[in-house]
């Protein structure tokens, strides 16, 4: 079984071969043997390359939503979200769609509060991490940024307005 | 108000305790009931409908419900508190900190209820709580203040006065509100042009926040540190100071992290500090736990900057370096019972103890809130590493109040020891399903100049600003590419038989339909629920 994983903007082809013990694990053409178990919801991973030491690691991984292949996988500490899919023939496939493509991005709100400021209009270009619109709640005011660059295609967040959480206040394209 | 009347209005409750209510939720609802257990007390919790599940209700030994969660509704219902230790019979409230802990009404609505409410007279909280009146205390006790006015300015001061005061203090000045306090509504003010705005603004916020518009000024200092002071004080005059707490690392005005001893303090300013607040504190008769806090400039002056009348968040590194348990003594204190210790003992510090506040956040979107639910949790522990804590896994963490999920404390015996366990402890921590700030802390105790003990109150925010938003913990490659494995492992396994060497609970060996997780990966995320 082969998977494309795309991590951080990197797509990487990753074969999967059970083996006597465990797997057979190919990333990029490079080999490991991969001894894997699940406990406490989590994967215990014992990776090793041939002339190298024996790698130990616990990995969480959380699936949301269920069934899209878009994983948030806890590793070392960090955090970090792969979107995976079976590979289909050659490399070529994969249109701009997925967790890091160019599809449309929302900026939502993460909780109830109320927008105290909206701070781009249509039409403006923004910058990765820019902030898009401040909402108050928890006490705080909180600034929502654009998790990538882009033009703003909409803004449905009005000065003074309640939210709901999820709400979508401005979408990026 | 005399000091004398407040002394006796605790000591009228000189009776044993049998019960406590707990007038809080979270950690440290968690760790009062563990005080309690410790003491052979019984304790009784309360909660907002959210709170249901909560782990402080489920550890008491009686629960009642108080309202909606809204803290208003609910942990902020004097009425409905006083019922509940009415309805269970408590003796006593521990108010905890935040909500009710320096409200005077609740205080004396206890004491008119018959109830002994931990912590100091209602009359003492009302002082103190007057950031003003406090400022005269301890004036009236020697003691520096930071320059400013020592009146309140209430509506009826006009701009122009309150500029005159301003030049005179000398800018840049800090405008803040006489009801307020940890570190709430608050505005620096750079220049006459910014100052009718900071007023009107300061005024609003204060209105809103505290009931009471009325505000002061001080003169901003530089680049100071915050060091505060704990203190006990006992109904029968006995009042002790601690070592002193380095609170510099903060992030607009709210603590992230404290330590005990301050690498900034010197045996000599250690003696001047504590023998400063006891002064403050002995001079309103102050009893019960309470905190002092300082402002120490660069040149080593230090300046009252303001009083705490309620135990504080940090108090861990202070048990920690000290031996005492702080709580149990503010319910021995409110039993009547005298301290008894050597007062070298709480200003010499056994170790160095360092916290880390980990709050529900996301530090890469600007410390974003993030409520939830915590689907996995793995805590750090071994040597010399507490961890007060109300989350569990399967636990969520509501969006009313204070995003706080736990406190992680790292005790060495030396600042190196403490700082490498809590690095340790950094990374055996481990939250899944809600993003917190253990990145950031990561990051920051890998700072060279935490290290060095190099730091004020204007570190963290201007090391912040400079990062420009950059990830605290970026992913490098060989990170992603064990990401990756695991990302295919996880949908290989899922699609395919269950191996034996993998299960754990010996189901059926059944294929699942394609992109379910097989019926054994399931089993092991429930399980995970469970611990």
């Amino acid at each position: 079984m082969t998977y494309d994983v795309e991590i951080n903007g990197r797509l990487r082809r990753v074969g999967v071969e059970r083996a006597p013990a465990g797997y057979v694990v190919t990333v990029d053409g490079h080999r490991r043997a991969v001894d894997v178990i699940a406990i406490n919801g989590a994967l215990s991973l014992i990776v090793q390359e041939p002339e190298a030491p024996s790698r130990s690691y616990e990995v969480a991984i959380a699936e949301q939503p269920p069934g899209t292949g878009v994983l948030t996988v806890y590793v070392s500490g960090r955090v970090v979200t792969a979107a995976v899919e079976r590979s289909r023939g050659s490399w070529a496939r994969r249109g701009h769609e997925g967790a890091h493509g160019s599809g449309p991005h929302q900026v939502v709100s993460p909780m109830p509060g109320k927008v105290v400021k909206v701070l781009v209009k249509p039409g403006d270009t923004v910058a990765a991490r820019q902030g898009v619109v401040v909402v108050e709640a928890m006490k705080m005011e909180n600034e929502l940024r654009s998790t990538r660059a882009g033009t703003v295609a909409a803004v449905t967040a009005i000065e003074g307005q309640s939210v709901e959480a999820g709400a979508v206040l401005v979408v990026i394209a | 108000m005399p000091a004398t009347a407040a002394r006796e209005g605790s000591a009228r409750h000189e009776n044993a305790l049998h019960k406590i209510l707990i007038a809080n939720r979270g950690e440290i609802a968690v760790r009062l009931i563990r005080a309690c257990r410790d003491m052979g007390l019984a304790s009784v919790a309360v909660y907002s409908e959210c709170d249901r599940a909560a782990r402080h209700v489920r550890m008491a030994d009686e629960a009642y419900p108080i309202g909606a969660n809204p803290p208003g509704e609910s942990y902020l219902r004097i009425d409905r508190i006083i019922d509940a230790a009415r309805r269970s019979g408590a003796d006593a409230v521990h108010p905890g900190y935040g909500f009710l802990a320096e409200n005077e009404e609740f205080a004396a609505a206890c004491r008119a209820a018959g109830l002994t409410f931990i912590g100091p007279a209602p009359e003492t909280i009302g002082l103190m709580g007057s950031k003003t009146a406090a400022r005269q205390a301890a004036v009236a006790a020697g003691v520096p203040v930071v320059p400013g006015t020592t009146e309140p300015l209430g509506t009826d001061v006009s701009d122009d006065k309150i500029a005159d005061i301003a030049s005179e203090i000398g800018y840049p000045v800090m405008v803040k509100a006489v009801a307020g306090g940890g570190g709430k509504g608050l505005r620096v003010v750079w220049s006459r042009a910014e100052l009718s705005s900071a007023i009107r603004a300061a005024r609003s916020e204060a209105g809103a926040s505290f009931g009471d518009s009325a505000i002061y000024l001080e003169r901003r200092l530089t680049r100071p540190r915050h060091v505060e002071v704990q203190l006990l004080g006992d109904v029968h005059g006995t009042v002790l100071p601690f070592v002193e707490r380095e609170c510099s690392i903060q992030r607009r005005h709210q603590k992230v992290i404290e330590e005990t001893p301050s690498p900034a303090v010197t045996p000599e300013l250690r003696r001047q500090m504590t023998a400063a607040a006891a002064a403050v504190a002995a001079s309103v008769g102050y009893t019960n736990a309470g905190t002092i806090e300082f402002l120490l400039d660069e040149d080593g002056s230090f300046y009252f900057l303001e009083m705490n009348t309620r135990l504080q968040v940090e108090h861990p590194i202070t048990e920690l370096v000290t031996g005492v348990d702080l709580v149990e003594w503010q319910i021995r204190i409110a039993r009547g019972e005298a301290l008894t210790f050597d007062p070298r003992r709480l200003v010499t510090p056994y170790g160095h103890a360092i916290e880390c506040r980990i709050y529900a956040e996301d530090p890469d979107s600007g410390f974003l809130p993030s409520p939830g639910r915590i689907s996995r949790l793995r805590l750090p522990a071994g040597p010399g590493i507490r961890h007060d804590s109300g989350a569990e896994a399967g636990s969520d963490v509501p969006i009313f109040y204070d995003p706080m999920i736990s406190k992680l404390i790292a005790w060495g015996e030396s600042r190196q020891q403490a700082i490498a366990r809590m690095r340790r402890a950094l990374v055996e921590y481990e939250v899944v399903g809600i993003r917190t700030s253990v990145p950031f802390f990561r990051w920051m105790l890998a700072q060279s100049d935490f290290e060095q003990g190099r730091f004020d109150t204007t570190s963290l925010d201007r090391l912040l600003k400079a990062r420009q938003g950059e990830p605290f913990l970026p992913s490098g490659d060989a990170d992603d590419e064990v990401a990756a494995i695991a990302a295919a492992l996880y949908l290989a396994m899922g699609a395919a038989q269950p191996a034996s060497r993998a299960s754990r609970a010996g189901g059926s060996a059944a294929a699942p339909p394609a992109g379910q997780p097989s019926r054994w990966l399931q089993r092991a995320r429930f399980e995970a629920l469970r611990s």
